[in-house]
């Protein structure tokens, strides 16, 4: 049937950012599909220049009111790096433990609140909670706790400020830590009530592939399913290539339909976040992780960008059960003090970590004062725009039979299983008074 | 363990106005001695975070930069129930926030306090810049008096 389609979806730009959808199809010839990013640059490269490395974690911490820590820790390494700055064995892991908070909040964000209506076809988390009150109530719940486990070991919830260069400031007490083990355990049957309430969903999954290029980070010493350390892999690519060298992987390049920056390496795009972590690393999941991919139809070499969320899923139930273990080491090594001490010198250096929504990459360089001269930072979602747009090249033509609508909602849950980080600047009310 | 009344100051210091909601609460912590039921927090972007830190409260008072209509640096008082978002939502991701839909969740779940009380401060300028402009600055001591009143009317 041939069909004529018009979609723009132009959302309000500037200073919440989102994209814009464009298709435009004639006769069923498809004429025009774009995934448009027109979000104004934040200019946080420069905003460091200048700073000493002391305040560059709290400046980029605000890139994002989701991954903070994640942008937290990326610039904490890399200004270690540059600085020849060591951190203990204790230190990296309670990080670890850290990093994994962010990644069960947001992982839990993003397919509780924002990608779970689409499942069960309804607009909102609102009205789900009226449909579905007790998978909502376990979405709540796990979001709590990661939120908790953040205040716990980052400080606070958003915006850590337990981290610094060579450690931490403030270290979670035995017991502290013994408390947050214990929920941690008591929160499994709630991971596996939003698996088993997503598998009841799943038909409402899209069935799209298009062969990917995945890009994540690898670590073979000890093998591990790694968010924090390792080298740059991908699912065309046998070998690693070191963080530091991060600029020829991502390779950077200005598109004239969107204001951020587009990447790709060995194809025209390539694709980061949960799924490519998974296809890289599934083998080194942890055994509840593991049945739950299997439960959830997940196999390694999954080209299908909406099956990100029930990727997305199973890492949830990784960083739980791996954080259990990881208390463990750390209350049978017992919790240490330090007494970080740190000269600045000059150098440059890179940080890489997994954020939830993919590699996230940071640069400096330092003078000899420790003053900031120069920063590049590439993040996750720019990394996935030249594949988000590849996707739509391919999905459109595929479902334009559907109509207006139905187009126009795929696109839009396509873009959302991404899990894209636009912007997060601001988030003002907008209201109008109606007593 | 958690105080009956929590005061929220929400936005982000680098977007210039955006921000007051957070230079308020940080100045509020200062005497946070003489408010011993009640938690001040900066809440900074919080989104759907706003649900936990309201959960368990009898009263949550949120601070933060609104566009009303009204001239730069007016403050004004209400609840949500006095208000409509004119706000539309892309759902693209999980950086959009709606403050009254996640006050509407925590209704509809059973747990949001009794009251929740909203200062919406009008902006002049929102762009990426540190610090708020002068003509909310001046107006620092107005918001705080107003914050207080309803801090003292919140302990009877």
């Amino acid at each position: 049937m041939a069909k004529t389609v018009n979609i723009n979806v132009h959302h309000v730009t500037r200073v919440e950012g989102h994209g814009n959808i464009v298709v435009n199809a004639t006769n069923g010839k498809v004429e025009k599909v774009q995934w448009q990013v027109p979000e104004a640059p934040r200019f946080f490269e420069a905003m460091v220049r200048g700073r000493s490395y002391e305040d560059i974690q709290t400046i980029v911490s605000r890139i994002c009111g989701i991954c903070s820590i994640t942008h937290s820790l990326a610039s904490t390494k890399a200004v270690e790096n540059a600085l020849g700055i060591k951190v203990s064995e204790q230190a990296d892991k309670v990080r670890i433990l850290m990093h994994y908070s962010e990644q069960l909040q947001s992982h839990v964000l993003h397919v509780g609140y924002l990608v779970s209506p689409d499942l069960f076809g309804l607009p909102s988390v609102v009205p789900l909670a009226a449909k579905a009150p007790e998978v909502v109530m376990a979405v709540i719940r796990l979001h709590r706790l990661a939120n908790e486990w953040s205040d716990l070991i980052a400080g606070r919830t958003t915006h850590p400020v337990t981290l610094t260069p060579g450690g931490l400031t403030k270290f979670p007490t035995e017991k502290e830590l013994r408390g947050l083990q214990e929920r941690l355990k008591n929160a499994v049957p709630d991971l596996k009530a939003v698996a088993e309430a997503v598998l009841s969903a799943a038909s409402a999954i899209p069935n799209f592939t298009r062969e990917t290029e995945y890009i994540s980070l690898k670590q073979d010493n000890p093998p591990t399913y790694t968010f924090y350390h390792g080298d740059i892999t991908s699912t065309d690519y046998d070998g690693a290539v070191s963080i530091h060298d991060w600029q020829s992987v991502a390779n950077e390049y200005m598109n004239d339909q969107s204001t951020a920056k587009w990447t790709k390496w060995h194809r025209d795009s390539y694709t980061v976040g949960a799924l490519a972590r998974f296809n890289n690393n599934a083998e080194l999941l942890s055994p509840l992780a593991n049945d739950v991919a299997k439960m959830l139809g997940l196999a390694k070499g999954c080209c299908n960008p909406f099956m990100n969320s029930v990727a997305q899923i199973v890492e949830c139930v990784h960083v739980v059960e791996t954080s259990i273990g990881m208390i463990d080491e750390l209350l049978t090594a017992g919790i240490k003090p330090e007494n970080v001490k740190v000269s600045p010198k000059a150098g440059k250096a890179s940080g890489c970590v997994e954020a939830p929504r993919g590699i996230l990459f940071h640069q400096y360089e330092f003078d000899r004062k420790g003053n900031c001269v120069g920063a590049d930072i590439c993040i996750p979602t720019n990394q996935n725009h030249a594949a988000i747009q590849q996707d739509f090249e391919k999905f459109v033509p595929e479902i334009l039979d559907e109509g207006e609508d139905a187009v126009r909602l795929k696109l839009e849950m396509l873009v959302r299983s991404y899990d894209p980080c636009i912007s997060c600047s601001t988030h003002m009310l907008n209201v109008e008074f109606v007593r | 363990m958690r105080r009956p009344i929590v005061v929220l100051g929400l936005g982000n210091p680098l977007m210039a106005d955006d921000g007051i909601g957070v230079e308020l609460v940080e100045r509020l912590a200062q005497e946070a001695g003489r408010y011993p039921a009640v938690d001040i927090i900066d809440a900074g972007t919080g989104g759907m975070s706003v649900l936990h830190m309201i959960e368990g409260r009898r009263k949550a008072i949120l601070i933060d930069s609104a566009h009303m209509g009204e001239t730069p640096g007016t403050i004004r008082r209400f609840t949500p129930e006095e208000v409509r978002s004119a706000k539309i939502l892309a759902h693209q991701s999980l950086h959009e926030a709606d403050l009254l839909r996640v006050l509407t969740l925590a209704e509809q779940l059973g747990q949001a306090p009794e009251t929740m009380v909203i200062f919406g401060i009008q902006p002049q300028v929102v762009e990426p810049r540190q610090g708020v402009s002068g003509i909310l600055l001046d107006r620092v001591d107005h918001y705080l008096t107003e914050i207080r009143s309803e801090l003292e009317r919140s302990a009877g």
